[in-house]
Parts: structure tokens; C-alpha cells; sequence
């Protein structure tokens, strides 16, 4: 697995509003927060996590995989370029507000350096009983093996808890952010759930607007054999009237190129074409995973 | 966020892509001083599309006839939008029609350049002449000529078109853009280009480093803060917004995902919101856990401001601020308020107990499953 408990973790903004709450947060659940970066305090320490001025200078005195980024939107891209220059090749960017050219600036760094980014805009990911990177709130999550890959924040937390009252704990659940240019992509993710010997099944969280879903949809067709529930956001937002999130509402706009991409229509389509079952509400995800795993152990029985 | 027509003519212009000589008009009267010579043509400078079906674009061949048509395109609504501005711009004659964009794409993660030699008014009907270009490293002219070549163009129209690709890509970056699009570039018959009209949406996320998208932003009237009344605009401290549908549930919940999916249950539940505000900021690197508290009392505030709730559904969700600070906030918050709607509160986490043991002693009903939250919540709004 990706991330484990073994792995050393960073936190870029350590100083910052939300690197301060959360760095702590993190590393009382088990995560190896072995340094905080924020340039002008390097020296102190936070909560006994020791602060550095620069990702390379942390780098000399111990050893990190991760680096989990809190500082400010017009900061995030030169942040990442620094973790990457330093060696750093998985980054988990929290802070919303990030613009899009930054991540498509971000990729073409991180695409030829094998660097995987998760976020912006994201409470990160969280291996229950493991390890926490970034701000999903621990209390509501168990270990287990369902696999989760979401587009969405809190709603990632109530799929999780939903799951977690059912009985079923998580694997790893990541959120990728629901800005219009993630940092990762659904596909990235449900491969790397497909390759974790401790997944069993895979909920994907998805939303109105964008072609994300479509995209998804027809990748699991195609390379993905571990079973897939999906739930949809948004099947009763009125057209043109997107929520928060710069994905929906750029679909919006751009449905005057004709294609219906982005819509609910579109979206349940794709997975009922690629036989993806998608539960009508969050309750309803832990009843179709049983159903899919009762599936499986009568057909391998 | 839309730029208007003319000002993304500004920054086309700026960038030297060519356009023709214009004016704004901000009264009819002001085409008596017009300096463009005549034939001219009007154009409503609303933020929404199909303006020429609309109605919104007139020919003008005299001054008697261009303050008519003026006052005339002053009055007319597009898609409910009346135009605080004309722009009067000298009438060309085009011998052919292209379309070319650049757009984010997120499903290569990339800008991606468009192109047709079809453009124009029917350019949606004709996506089949579209063509497409990835732009996956950093950008080169070369990625403008291969577009040019997709789409078919020969001789110096290849090297002319591409430059203006260029030039839009260039504004595309140094503006942080999240579309910008020329539809129809004019093609004369001696090859020479002209962009007629001009879109381009801004990204929202890079106003704070682009100040002069954000004072182009600033003078048009804000449709999201016009449906609240003056006293309301006051209170508004940070960015929360209400939303306005047609129902009577209120609903606050925090974050854009969970919103749309208790929207989506409320709506199965056959319950009708009639206002929403996501509170949500959590990923937001100043709005530290603890500013909950005020998020929420703001989004109250909006929510029963709005008459037509008649039962609200607060759903907050994961936050490190414990459900039992949330019900102390809730509980300060109403207990000074008189004939308020029932409020039903959805919480997860931390300290529920407490939380529940608070807020029944105010009468108000929580719950920790969703399902039971938007129940109850659509059966008070019957009441």
C-alpha cells in the first residue's frame, strides 16, 4: 500500500490557521509528522514537531515520503515545486482556492518526476488505524476494506460513517478534490484501489458536472475487476445551477458545446453502461456493498 | 466569472489581437457623439449567450436609427438580464467565419485549444467541424500550428490564425482565464482577421492576483447579492451566500457535496427547499475549525431571513469543533430570537451526548442519522 503506517510525513504551512490544528490532529492518530515547514521559524516547534525554513533543510535532518500542504492558494504551487525539488514524490495539497493553471503547472512537474498529487481543495486521505494525511475527522472511520474514492469533503465523511455504523470499515479513502482540475484522478485512484491486497470493494463518490464520472465509469468497465458502488451528488440540481464547486458550475457553462457531459442523466448512463450499481442515497452504499460482496462469496464458493 | 464583450475586446486589444473600432454606450444619447462612422452595429452587453436571436444586436445605418435601436436593446431582457451598457462597433463584412477557444479540460488536465472553419452563430449545431489540440507540456507556437493544420487551413492563414492562438493562449496564463473564446473570427476575402465578438470567463479562484479582471468584475452588478435586502448585505462578513429556490425547507450544511446530496434527499423525501447556504470553508487555509461557530450563525441569519422556510435542516458534518460547542452555538444563537421556524439538527461526532442533552432543553430536535434528520424535516415543513 501506498501509504502506511511506517511512512514520515512533512506538513508544509505547519504555522499556517489549518497546519496548526490539523498537524497535531495527525500525529496523535499514529502518522509520523517527523517535520513542520514555514519559512521565519525554523527552530521552534509545534506541539514537539520541530520547524524548518525549507522542505531541504527539514530534508537534511530527517527522512519524509509525504509532505501534507496547508499554505496559502497562491503559495500551494511553489510549495509542491519545493517538496519535488527536495525529493518528495507524494503530495497531498489541502487548501482550497488554488487556481486551476497552478495544478496544470503542478502536473507537468509531477507527471515527469512520478510525483502523485492528491487535492487541492480536499481533506486528503486517511488509511483507518493507520495512518491520517490531511483533515478527515478520524472518529468516524474504521478499519476495513472497503475502498473509498470520493470528489467531495464532508460528504466523503458521511459516506464513511455510513459505512462505519453498517459495520464496514474503510481500506483508504481518499478525496481528490472537487475542483475542476484535480491534482489526481478517479482512474489513478481505482488502480491503485485495484492493486491494494486490502480492498475488497470500491465506493466511488462522485458529483454533478465535469466528465470525471463518465471517464471513471468507462475505465472500471475496462480495467477495473473489484466490484464498484457509486453514488451521485446532485441528480435533482436544476440545470445551470451548480453548487459550490467550480466543476459543477463550469459545466454549466461549457453545455453550451452542446454535449450533455456533466449532467446526472449523463453520469448514471455511464455506470448503468458499465453495470456499476449506484446507491440512490449514502444509507444505501453499505447495502449495496453487502449485497456485492455476498455476491462474490457465493460465486467463489 | 463572464467578462462582458467589450471587455474582453479590451483585453484582446491589449494582447493585439485585432478588433474593430468600438464605443460604449451608456445612454442612447450618447450616439450623437458616436466617432465610429456608419453602418454601425449595437450590441447588449449582457453576460449570457444567444443575444443575436434575443434580439440584442441591431444594424444601424443613421444616427435617428441608432438611438431608436438603442433605447429599444436598453429595454429588452436577455434570459432576464437588462445590459447597463452597449457597445456600438463599426459593421465589417466577413468572408468566412472561424471559432477557436482555449479551455481548461479536466479530463486531461490540461488547456485544451479549439477550432473550427465553421464558426459563428450555428457553431454548436456544426461540432462535428470541431477540431482539438491538447496543450500537455509547456506551451510552443508549434501547438497553434498543429491546430491550424487540424482544422484545415493552408497558405498564410496557417501562420496568421496560429498567431492569434498564440496571443489568446498568452492571455489564457497571464490572466488566469478559465475560457476564453473568439467566435466568429473574421476571415476577409484578402485573408485579413478580425475578432467580432469575444468570451471569456475568468477563474474565480485567481481574482485576488489579477486586479484588473477583478475591477472588470466589480462593475457589473452582482446577481448573486441582488436577491438580498440592504440590511442583510450589511451583515454578510465573510462570502456565505443564500440560495433561493422555490420550497419551504431551509437547509445549511457545510461543504458542496454534502449540500447537493441533502438536497437530493430532501427532494426523494418529496420535501421542497426553499433556500440553502453552504457554510462550508473547511479546506480554507484562514478559516481555522473554530470559526464554525460563526459560519453557522451567519448562515442562520440568511436562512431565516428568508420568509418562505417554514421548517430548517442543519446538516454539519466533521468538523474538529465538537457537537457539543456546535449545540452551545445554536442554543446562544436562538435563545433570543422569538417565532422561529422548527430547526432540526443532523450531527455526527464528538460529544453527541451532550450536544442532544443541550439542545432538547431548547426544544430542539437532533439527530445523528441523516435519513431520520430529513424526515423529520420535510414533516414540520408540512405542518
Amino acid at each position: 500500500m501506498l501509504f502506511t503506517s511506517d511512512s514520515k510525513v512533512i506538513i508544509q504551512g505547519i504555522k499556517e490557521p489549518l497546519g496548526a490544528v490539523y498537524a497535531p490532529l495527525m500525529r496523535d492518530y499514529g502518522t509520523q509528522v517527523v517535520a513542520g515547514v514555514s519559512p521565519g521559524h525554523a527552530g521552534e516547534s509545534l506541539d514537539g514537531i520541530p520547524i524548518f525554513d525549507m522542505v531541504e533543510q527539514a530534508l537534511a535532518t530527517v527522512a519524509a515520503d509525504v509532505s501534507v500542504i496547508f499554505v496559502p492558494p497562491y503559495e500551494v504551487l511553489d510549495a509542491a515545486l519545493e517538496a519535488i525539488a527536495a525529493g518528495i514524490r507524494q503530495l497531498i495539497l489541502i487548501t482550497e482556492g488554488v487556481p486551476p493553471l497552478d495544478i496544470v503547472h503542478l502536473l507537468r512537474k509531477a507527471e515527469a518526476t512520478e510525483t502523485l498529487v492528491v487535492g487541492p481543495s480536499c481533506p486528503g486521505v486517511i488509511v483507518p488505524g493507520k495512518i491520517l494525511l490531511g483533515t478527515h475527522p478520524a472518529a468516524l472511520y474504521r478499519p476495513g476494506a472497503v475502498g473509498v474514492v470520493s470528489r467531495s469533503g464532508s460528504l466523503t465523511y458521511e459516506v464513511a460513517h455510513e459505512l462505519t455504523q453498517a459495520g464496514l470499515g474503510q481500506s483508504l479513502v481518499v478525496s481528490i478534490g472537487g475542483d475542476r482540475i484535480p491534482g489526481s484522478s478517479f482512474q489513478q485512484w481505482l488502480q491503485i484501489l485495484e492493486e491494494d491486497d486490502g480492498t475488497e470493494v470500491i465506493v466511488l463518490v462522485g458529483e454533478i458536472g465535469g466528465d470525471s464520472e463518465e471517464a471513471a465509469a468507462q475505465y472500471i468497465a475496462e480495467q477495473i475487476d473489484k466490484p464498484v458502488i457509486a453514488y451521485i451528488a446532485g441528480q435533482t440540481t436544476p440545470k445551470g445551477q451548480a453548487i459550490g464547486h467550480a466543476g459543477a458550475i463550469i459545466a454549466a457553462r461549457m453545455a453550451g458545446m452542446g454535449a450533455d457531459v456533466g449532467t446526472a442523466e449523463s453520469k448514471l448512463k455511464a455506470f448503468k453502461q458499465a453495470k456499476i450499481l449506484v446507491a440512490t442515497s449514502p444509507w444505501q452504499i453499505p447495502e449495496l456493498v453487502h449485497q456485492v460482496l455476498q455476491a462474490q462469496q457465493a460465486q467463489q464458493a | 466569472m463572464d467578462l462582458l464583450e467589450y471587455q474582453a475586446k479590451e483585453l484582446f486589444h491589449q494582447m493585439g489581437i485585432p478588433v474593430l473600432p468600438s464605443q460604449r454606450i451608456a445612454h442612447p444619447r450618447d450616439l450623437k457623439g458616436l466617432k465610429i462612422s456608419y453602418p454601425v452595429v449595437l450590441k447588449s452587453q449582457v453576460r449570457t449567450g444567444g443575444r443575436g436571436k434575443a434580439g440584442g444586436i441591431k444594424f444601424v445605418e443613421n444616427t435617428i436609427d441608432a438611438v431608436a435601436a438603442a433605447q429599444a436593446i436598453f429595454h429588452l431582457p436577455i434570459m432576464g438580464c437588462y445590459p447597463e451598457v452597449l457597445l456600438a462597433e463599426a459593421k465589417y463584412n466577413p468572408d468566412r467565419e472561424f471559432y477557436l477557444a482555449i479551455m481548461l479540460d479536466s479530463s486531461t488536465r490540461r488547456p485544451l485549444m479549439l477550432g473550427s472553419r465553421q464558426g459563428g452563430v450555428d457553431v454548436e449545431s456544426k461540432l462535428e467541424h470541431m477540431q482539438q489540440v491538447v496543450v500537455d507540456q509547456e506551451f510552443s507556437s508549434f501547438y497553434a500550428r498543429r491546430l491550424a493544420l487540424k482544422m484545415g487551413l493552408e497558405g498564410e492563414l496557417i501562420q496568421s490564425v496560429s498567431l492569434v492562438l498564440e496571443k489568446m493562449y498568452n492571455l489564457f496564463i497571464q490572466q488566469d482565464l478559465d475560457l476564453i473564446e473568439i467566435n466568429p473570427l473574421a476571415v476577409s476575402t484578402t485573408g485579413e482577421l478580425m475578432a467580432l465578438d469575444g468570451r471569456i470567463v475568468a477563474d474565480d479562484a485567481a481574482l485576488g492576483r489579477r486586479s484588473n479582471i477583478a475591477a472588470f468584475i466589480a462593475t457589473i452588478p452582482d446577481t448573486a447579492l441582488s436577491n438580498l435586502t440592504g440590511t442583510e448585505k450589511g451583515k454578510l462578513i465573510s462570502d456565505l451566500k443564500r440560495v433561493q429556490l422555490e420550497g419551504n425547507i431551509g437547509v445549511l450544511c457545510n461543504g458542496a457535496g454534502l449540500m447537493m446530496a441533502t438536497l437530493d434527499l430532501i427532494q426523494n423525501a418529496k420535501g421542497k427547499t426553499a433556500s440553502y447556504v453552504d457554510i462550508g470553508g473547511e479546506y480554507r487555509h484562514n478559516c481555522p475549525p473554530e470559526t464554525l461557530q460563526e459560519r453557522l450563525q451567519q448562515g442562520l441569519d440568511l436562512i431565516l431571513a428568508d420568509k418562505a422556510v417554514k421548517a430548517v435542516l442543519v446538516n454539519v458534518l466533521g468538523s474538529v469543533i465538537s457537537c457539543r460547542q456546535v449545540a452551545e452555538g445554536m442554543t446562544f444563537y436562538l435563545r433570543n430570537r422569538k417565532n422561529t421556524p422548527p430547526i432540526v439538527v443532523r450531527l455526527v461526532g464528538d460529544r453527541i451526548e451532550q450536544a442532544a442533552e443541550l439542545l432538547a432543553k431548547s426544544k430542539i430536535p437532533m439527530t445523528d442519522s441523516l435519513e431520520d434528520a430529513i424526515a423529520k424535516t420535510v414533516i414540520l415543513a408540512q405542518v
